[in-house]
């Protein structure tokens, strides 16, 4: 007989009290929720931190060996860059400057400063391959002007000040960076991490202006924070990446796009706890879960003993009463998370637009929440089936 | 002699007819509740052997074990000291599967009705179909028909919080019979269900012990249906008290009352004196009685045949031949007389025996015939 026509008391059960059946859903997917943000978070502040390294253009790029995170300001000389460029391999290769510490963004107003907060402004030379940006890319020309830049649309507004809703707006803004005057031309979009609140893009001419004093003695620019290499047509990055390591001197690394993105990433992870509090914050959620999905089961076997020990003896084995609950903690799971990745679906867009953090439900991360999701309720089950294999069919009579 | 044994008369073991298999076979069985010090027996040495399409009810005060032998019987309990064999398997210790296999050829009809509130009713007896496997066709007929034939043909479809208490309680009772399950344990069946459908379910239970063989052994109180009962097993204390197969009781008074010497007696001192008759068998040949002997015994003949031989100082004459329902040794229940002739069996013989002293007992106990009206008038309902 095949199984689809067996009387589904699971289901039965679960759904006989709509009442309770609405308070399992939003215990459950309160614990999904909880976890849903949690893994949220963590991706959104790894990918947040290299969203940087996906919208540059190049194949290969250079970093101060003493550089173990983007935010930290070591740089190398720009001797490097000129030394790779004579690779075989190589098609070019082109600074990138970055300043934060600095790079004090100030509004003012009736001839009065108000707080500045310090954003990361980005150098380049303009005919530079750099980004991908189509929006720096059609602004060169107003970059040529001195004292200008394009400012990161995502940049927290309120912090700063400005509106960034309109680009036309923007040029009325009275601004001072580093002390200087400056003048937004135009925006882009690149968004904050936990270590930006804010990007600036601008030319090399002008990044020089602004930070004259980021090498002690010489030219602002022969210091550079992240090289970055385009490999010729023909080439693998591997062997051109092995070519720039014996070529350089060992004071900077050579790294691929992949290992780039996974070294800052586990920087992240590992070097700061910030990994171990999402982790945390996510085992919380589960066994919230778990907590929640045991009462749900625990009190639907307590209040059914008399109707379990008559199925025991009627002759129903253990077996049986183990796929009930695992059935039960199944179907738990499913209808508790569908809700949940809905509501976390909103709660992420709301994230996003508050905090300007990359908040993104990628299909990996909906399976292994609901991969936590079942494992939650049916662990649970399994302990709460000890109580149904209590029943005793003898205490009937 | 005759080879006697400790079986009583009235428990119908030897009624010399071909006789249908024991389901339910208990032999000295003893079970205890607690631990160490606390450990209390509940059943003391209980006998009892129950046939295919039997109806048995077991009565007693409360407390008095007879429902921890319907669970011992029905492998809800272990088995701990003593021999318990239902449907031919030892159930003293067997394992688990053995007690799940067991299990499935019972039916429970329980004093509550344990139904899942969540179920209709008819999902409620399917879940005892498909646990025997039956073709969801079949079962599907059948359970229909067992829930019109409870008078729940309109409500079959409905769950249990729309269905009254003796409504429920006729599902579970359907629940307990959908599966034919070869023995019916039941306790206080009826106790939920009013006059008319309480009646209904035994006439269910009757045709399920005439058609299908089926053996159901019930606990009750409610002496309403006490008519359809084969045999009244009576436990007080752990001790069965009496066991007696209604039929073969009421065999044993009509032949007593055919007899002069219990002209007087009321039915109830007869089926008094019939309880204490116990079971005598004799090879053809055998002397029962033997002429100048002393003797205290009255044989009744359950069946077989006797030759009643007197000798007269010289020879050996056959005076009579007995049969089956006639008697003799009846002198030796009233004087002291040695006996008066020999008796030997001519055929494989079964007698009942009756012992002066236990009869002399039961008279003085029994009460007056006025007494017994008196009784009978009081406890008029």
């Amino acid at each position: 007989m095949p199984r689809s026509s067996k009387t589904p008391l699971a289901w039965k059960n679960l759904t006989h009290d709509w009442r309770r059946l609405a308070a399992a859903i939003a215990g459950i997917g309160f614990a999904v929720l909880l976890m849903f943000t949690q893994v949220g978070f963590q991706n959104a502040l790894f990918d947040s931190q290299v969203k940087i390294i996906d919208d540059l253009q190049g194949d290969i790029f250079l970093v101060s060996k003493a550089k173990y995170t983007l935010a930290a300001e070591k740089r190398f000389s720009i001797s490097r860059i000129h030394q790779a460029r004579s690779c075989s391999g190589v098609s070019g290769a082109y600074p990138l400057y970055s300043e934060l510490t600095t790079s004090v963004l100030r509004k003012m107003e009736q001839g009065k400063g108000n707080r500045g907060y310090p954003l990361r402004s980005l150098g380049f030379q303009l005919g530079d391959p750099i980004f991908k940006s189509k929006d720096i890319q059609q602004n060169l020309d107003l970059l040529r002007q001195p004292s200008t830049a394009l400012i990161d649309k995502k940049s927290k507004s309120k912090k700063f000040g400005i509106s960034l809703k309109k680009s036309a707006n923007l040029a009325q803004n009275t601004l001072e960076l580093a002390n200087k005057r400056l003048t937004l031309v135009g925006t882009f979009n690149l968004g904050t991490d936990f270590a930006h609140d804010g990007n600036l893009v601008m030319s090399s001419e002008n990044f020089a202006r602004y930070f004259p004093l980021r090498k002690r003695f010489g030219d602002p620019l022969s210091v550079v924070d992240v090289g970055i290499i385009h490999v010729q047509k023909g080439f693998s990055p591997k062997d051109v990446q092995q070519v720039l390591k014996k070529t350089l001197d060992d004071d900077v690394l050579v790294l691929t796009r992949d290992t780039f993105r996974a070294d800052e990433i586990k920087f992240w992870d590992k070097s700061t706890p910030i990994g171990t509090i999402f982790l945390a914050g996510t085992l919380i959620g589960f066994v919230v879960g778990m907590v929640i999905c045991y009462q749900v089961i625990y009190s639907d076997i307590a209040e059914h003993m008399p109707e379990f020990a008559t199925l025991k003896a009627m002759g129903y084995k253990t077996s049986y009463f183990f796929r009930l609950i695992v059935v039960e903690a199944l179907l738990l799971s499913v209808i508790g998370f569908v809700p949940a990745v809905i509501a976390s679906r909103l709660i992420y867009e709301w994230l996003a637009g508050q905090t300007g953090l990359l908040m993104q439900m990628t299909p990996t991360g909906i399976a292994y929440i609901f991969a936590m999701t079942v494992g939650m309720c049916v662990v649970s089950g399994l302990l709460a089936v000890r109580k149904l294999l209590a029943a005793d069919p003898a205490s009937l009579f | 002699m005759t080879a006697q044994t400790t079986i009583p008369a009235t428990s119908g073991a030897f009624i010399g007819e071909l006789q249908l298999p024991l389901t339910v076979q208990v032999k000295n069985l003893n079970h205890f509740f607690g631990e160490g010090e606390l450990r209390k027996q509940a059943l003391f040495n209980n006998n009892l052997e129950v046939r295919r399409g039997e109806i048995v009810i077991m009565t007693g005060p409360s407390g008095s074990g007879k429902t921890t032998l319907l669970t011992l019987v029905g492998t809800l309990r272990t088995t701990q000291d003593g021999s318990l064999k239902v449907l031919g398997n030892e159930l003293q210790g067997c394992n688990r599967d053995l007690i799940v296999n067991v299990r499935r050829e019972l039916g429970f009809i329980f004093q509550a009705h344990n139904l899942f509130e969540s179920l209709t009713a008819y999902q409620n007896v399917n879940m005892s179909a498909e646990l025997a496997e039956l073709n969801p066709m079949i079962a599907n007929g059948r359970i229909k028909s067992l829930l019109t034939r409870l008078g729940l043909g309109e409500r079959i479809h409905y769950k249990p919080n729309s269905l009254s208490g003796g409504q429920k309680q006729r599902v579970a009772i359907a629940r307990g019979l959908v599966h034919k399950p070869k023995i019916i344990l039941a306790d206080e069946p009826t106790a939920a269900l009013d006059e008319k459908s309480g009646r209904e379910v035994v006439t269910l239970f009757q045709e399920l012990a005439r058609d299908e063989g089926c053996t159901i052994i019930m606990v009750t109180h409610d002496n309403r249906i006490l008519d359809v009962a084969d045999r009244i097993v009576n436990i007080v204390d752990g001790h069965i008290k009496s066991n007696v197969l209604v039929q073969e009781a009421s065999v044993i008074c009509d032949f007593l009352k055919q007899i002069p010497l219990f002209d007087n007696q009321t039915p109830n001192t007869l089926a008094q004196i019939a309880d204490q008759m116990m079971v005598h068998r004799a090879k053809p040949g055998d002397t029962i009685i033997r002429q100048g002997d002393p003797g205290d015994l009255f044989y009744l003949i359950r069946s077989g045949t006797v030759e009643v031989r007197i000798h007269d100082g010289r020879q050996e004459k056959t005076v009579a031949t007995l049969t089956e329902g006639q008697y003799f040794g009846e002198a030796a229940l009233i004087t002291n007389e040695p006996r008066n002739a020999t008796v030997i069996a001519k055929e494989e013989s079964v007698f009942y025996a009756l012992d002066k002293q236990n009869f002399h007992t039961v008279l003085k106990e029994s009460a007056s015939f006025e007494e017994e009206l008196r009784q009978a008038l009081f406890n008029r309902q």
